[in-house]
């Protein structure tokens, strides 16, 4: 009896295996191989993550794949030690022009303008499902940024953000609270604490002799897409969102530069202040040398690393950069790389770049990324991630800062609106021109070079 | 026969200086008269209807009606589209399921139309399938590229929008995303206040270069280590030979290391109370300094090796009899020495002027044009445009026409050295040959 019972139990998974080998014999067995190739611009070894997230998606597609009854094999192939940024973006666009460009690059969203107009790349909208998790998780702002022309073109792939900075013992010493200081970041999101009393606590600061003459604000040393966020907080608009034109607004523009002259003239902030060398720049707001400052959130590894600061809670707070008056608002921009898929290979091979890309921004793989290179994150749902929750400075600036951050416009002539800009802010803030004269100044050099592309206001 | 064995022993030289000297000045007097840059791109452009195009149609006065239906983008189920997504193999049960249930019914986006092809009982089951079907029920222009005018023109005639040949040409050119001939690029030149402080800088780069250092200091030098005993004076002109042969990164990463806030000068001027600073950025009187520093200290030695062989030749009997007179060294120098290296100095004039005209390497390498734009140069201002831009359009069109303006003014400049520095007379056959 026993016996019969293993033989029929035999004979049984037998024919059940036999059934099983046949029926699989049956199920089409599409043997794909395809080759990725991921290039990331801007990057070390810390970054490495941009593109080994590329790899470890690819090995979960393969996964997914088999269980679908499907046979792919992807070999990715990565790089990410170009000469710079200048380097890498030849590299792209030459390759590109030989139909050799990498299937998936990573670099700044400003490149999707000018490159969606050559083809070299393709709408990624078109491959993945923006309602589906985990693309449906992604900061909506940072979606916006990585489209264009109503179109998206990328995936963002790592965040950071320009805060305000202030020095809490100096905060403290003319006469803040601990619930004040608490209250700081909130009061600047409201619009309560201005750009003015911005200058207003420099000046009470430096008047209480807590930090040299001209330290009491103590903004960015170099060019920088921070400046415009002064615009912003004037109520400037750097791009018109329906016409896609870029906006030049002479009354927010002129605040903007009145603010950096009115510093200067309080003696607030030095004249020479730019080109203040970084270094010495960094020293200085790390230990209390400067009042009130603003600068990035990649910062915060800089002052507790190089520059030694062990209490970063305790001595600085940090918030959105304030508005400047009532036709601002507080904001804070931020520079997002992006994922973007090329014209590169057949539809399929796109298809299977872009759902690689899809993967590659789950949360978790994701948040290897963002914290081993001291970035913020693209999903909402990060925060929930332990890595990225028990990171203090990550899950705080996010919060805090990402919802409001916007950023410099995907636009092919943005490029000599920034230089111009600049040019006027560096005349009004070193007393060459007033800021009356600076703006006209701009205004004349943007219509002769950007002629229809801007439109003046 | 002999003419024929020239020829033949010229060619590879011929061949060398078509490839590396006249196509790419060709290429660049092409490249001028184009609006090229990253966002057309090289190798020709394709058409794509964006809404920045119907914007700058409408600002043109063209008819906003037909605009508006060109631009809004619409899926429907129809007829067309389900026969369409039988022929592409999407699934019956879903084709069927649309055509009795959903004919007729449009959206307004993509996304819209998939979110609904989701809901459906037949939806498709994976994101790849998704995207596959929406595509036959798609309705508009707007979002689509057409690589070519016959493409273009096809869907415009799908649309029966009634255009006219003109309104019809105009479409076509605006929504052409490759590069066209222009000669807008001088234009902007002209234009362009900054072009001005550009060419300032590089007159002033160029002048303070050569007059310190290619001839003054490389006159210095020549003439000083001339008294000096043979062996010592070799040993000061190889010294002085280390910066042209050294790799211009590690000889311009010396200077950083020099300059730099925590660098040598630092280091050593603390000590007496000075602030530290960067000597090579601070200001732009710093960046000059340094600039000029840099780039005479490699071209002083050209000019020293060529005035020492030159002075070297001047006869003894010359310098020996004007000391007998009683002649000074001072004496010696203005009144043999020099008069002897008019043509030495004036071959170094221009040379090296055409060579810091088009040179940049090492202010790209030490300032790269700062601090803001007090040391760009007219070619590194060129190569900024063109090939290394911040903002990530690189400029071909408009940067190669600055490169073509540095051609032009070397090419008039070499005429006018030749004919005011008679240079026929320099290389003329000597009488004796006569």
């Amino acid at each position: 009896m026993l016996a019969f019972k293993s033989f029929s139990k035999r004979f049984a998974l037998g024919i059940v295996g036999v059934g099983v080998s046949f029926g699989l014999s049956l199920t089409p067995v599409m043997a794909k191989d395809i080759t990725i190739q991921v290039w990331a611009g801007g990057s070390n070894v810390n970054d490495s993550y941009r593109v080994d997230a590329i790899t470890m998606a690819a090995d979960i597609l393969e996964k997914e794949a088999a269980i679908l009854g499907e046979d792919l094999n992807i070999t990715v192939e990565t790089k990410y030690d170009f000469d710079g940024w200048g380097g890498f973006k030849q590299a792209v666009t030459l390759a590109a022009e030989a139909n050799k460009a990498p299937h998936i690059v990573v670099t700044g969203h400003e490149d999707i303008a000018p490159w969606s107009q050559s083809g070299l790349i393709r709408p990624i909208e078109n491959y993945v499902d923006f309602d589906t998790w985990p693309l449906s998780d992604l900061f909506e702002n940072l979606v916006e940024i990585a489209s264009f022309e109503g179109t998206i073109y990328g995936v963002p792939q790592d965040a950071e953000s320009r805060p305000f900075f202030a020095w809490i013992p100096h905060l403290k010493a003319i006469g803040y609270s601990k619930a004040d200081i608490r209250a700081l970041p909130g009061k600047i999101l409201s619009g309560n604490y201005t750009l003015y009393d911005v200058l207003d606590d420099a000046k009470k600061i430096q008047d209480a002799g807590l930090v040299k003459p001209g330290y009491g604000f103590y903004p960015r040393v170099s060019k920088g897409g921070d400046y415009w966020q002064f615009y912003l907080s004037f109520g400037g608009e750097m791009s018109d969102s329906k016409s896609g034109k870029l906006v030049f607004d002479r009354s927010a523009m002129k605040n903007f530069y009145t603010f950096f002259a009115k510093a200067v003239e309080m003696g607030v902030t030095r004249k020479n202040h730019i080109g203040t060398p970084w270094d010495q720049w960094y020293s200085e707001v790390a230990s209390g040398k400067a009042g009130l400052w603003h600068g990035g959130t990649w910062h915060y590894s800089r002052y507790t690393g190089k520059e030694g600061l062990k209490d970063f809670f305790g001595n600085i707070v940090f918030g959105l950069i304030p508005a400047g008056d009532k036709n601002g608002r507080a904001n804070t921009i931020t520079h997002p790389l992006v994922y973007l898929v090329t014209n590169r290979g057949s539809e399929d091979d796109a298809q299977i770049a872009a759902q690689l890309v899809a993967i590659a921004s789950e949360p978790r793989i994701n948040t290897l990324h963002a914290i081993k290179s001291a970035h913020l994150g693209i999903t909402k749902s990060q925060q929930n991630v332990p890595l990225y929750a028990n990171n203090r400075w990550a899950s705080e600036a996010t919060k805090l800062l990402l919802p409001h951050a916007s950023a410099m416009p995907n636009h092919t002539n943005f490029s000599p609106y920034f230089d111009a800009m600049w040019k006027g802010l560096e005349a009004s803030w070193t007393g060459q021109k007033s800021p009356e004269k600076a703006v006209a100044d701009v205004e004349a050099e943007l219509r002769a070079n950007l002629g229809n592309d801007i439109i003046i206001r | 026969m002999s003419a024929k064995l020239g020829y033949i022993f010229i060619a590879p030289a011929l061949a060398l200086v078509v490839l590396f000297f006249l196509a790419p000045v060709l290429m660049t007097g092409v490249f001028s008269m184009t609006n090229m840059s990253t966002a057309t791109g090289i190798t020709g452009g394709s058409y794509q209807i964006t809404p920045s195009v119907l914007s700058q149609l409408g600002d043109q006065g063209f008819d906003r009606k037909i605009l508006k239906r060109i631009g809004s983008e619409s899926y429907s189920i129809s007829e067309k589209g389900l026969l369409a997504a039988t022929k592409a193999d999407v699934k019956t049960e879903l084709v069927e399921e649309l055509r009795e249930r959903y004919l007729g019914e449009t959206f307004a986006s993509r996304r819209l139309f998939e979110r609904f092809l989701k809901k459906l009982d037949n939806r498709p089951r994976s994101i790849r399938t998704l995207k596959s079907t929406s595509p036959h029920f798609r309705k508009s222009l707007i979002k689509e590229r057409f690589a070519s005018t016959k493409e273009l023109l096809q869907s415009l005639e799908e649309m029966d929008l009634g255009l006219t040949q003109v309104q019809t040409d105009e479409l076509v050119d605006a929504s052409y995303t490759g590069w066209i001939w222009t000669g807008e690029n001088f234009r902007k030149m002209f234009l362009l206040p900054e072009t001005k402080q550009i060419l300032l800088n590089t007159g002033f780069y160029v002048a303070s270069t050569l007059l310190l250092f290619n001839i003054g200091f490389a006159l210095v030098l020549a003439v000083t280590t001339f008294y000096l005993p043979k062996g010592q004076a070799a040993l000061f002109r190889a010294l002085w030979f280390l910066p042209r042969i050294t790799p211009s990164v590690l000889y311009v990463l010396l200077w950083k290391w020099l300059t730099w806030d925590t660098g040598f000068i630092n280091a050593v001027v603390t000590n007496f109370g000075v602030t530290p600073r960067n000597w090579m950025l601070d200001t732009a009187a710093n960046a000059w300094v340094t600039v000029i520093m840099i780039n005479g200290f490699i071209g002083a030695s050209m000019g020293m090796i060529l005035f020492s062989s030159a002075i070297t030749s001047i006869p003894k009997q010359m310098l020996y009899a004007s000391e007998v007179d009683g002649a000074n060294r001072w004496q010696q120098i203005r009144h043999i020495i020099l008069p002897q290296l008019k043509w030495p100095i004036l071959f170094i004039t221009v040379y090296q002027t055409l060579s810091l005209l088009t040179s940049f390497e090492q202010i790209f390498l030490s300032t790269d044009g700062g601090p803001g734009s007090s040391t760009e140069v007219w070619a590194l201002s060129a190569y900024h445009t063109a090939l290394d831009n911040y903002w990530g359009n690189l400029q071909y069109g408009y940067g190669a026409a600055l490169a073509l303006v540095l051609v032009l003014v070397g090419v008039i400049m070499s005429l006018i050295y030749l004919r005011f520095f008679r240079f026929d007379e320099l290389i003329k056959t000597p009488r004796i040959e006569q």
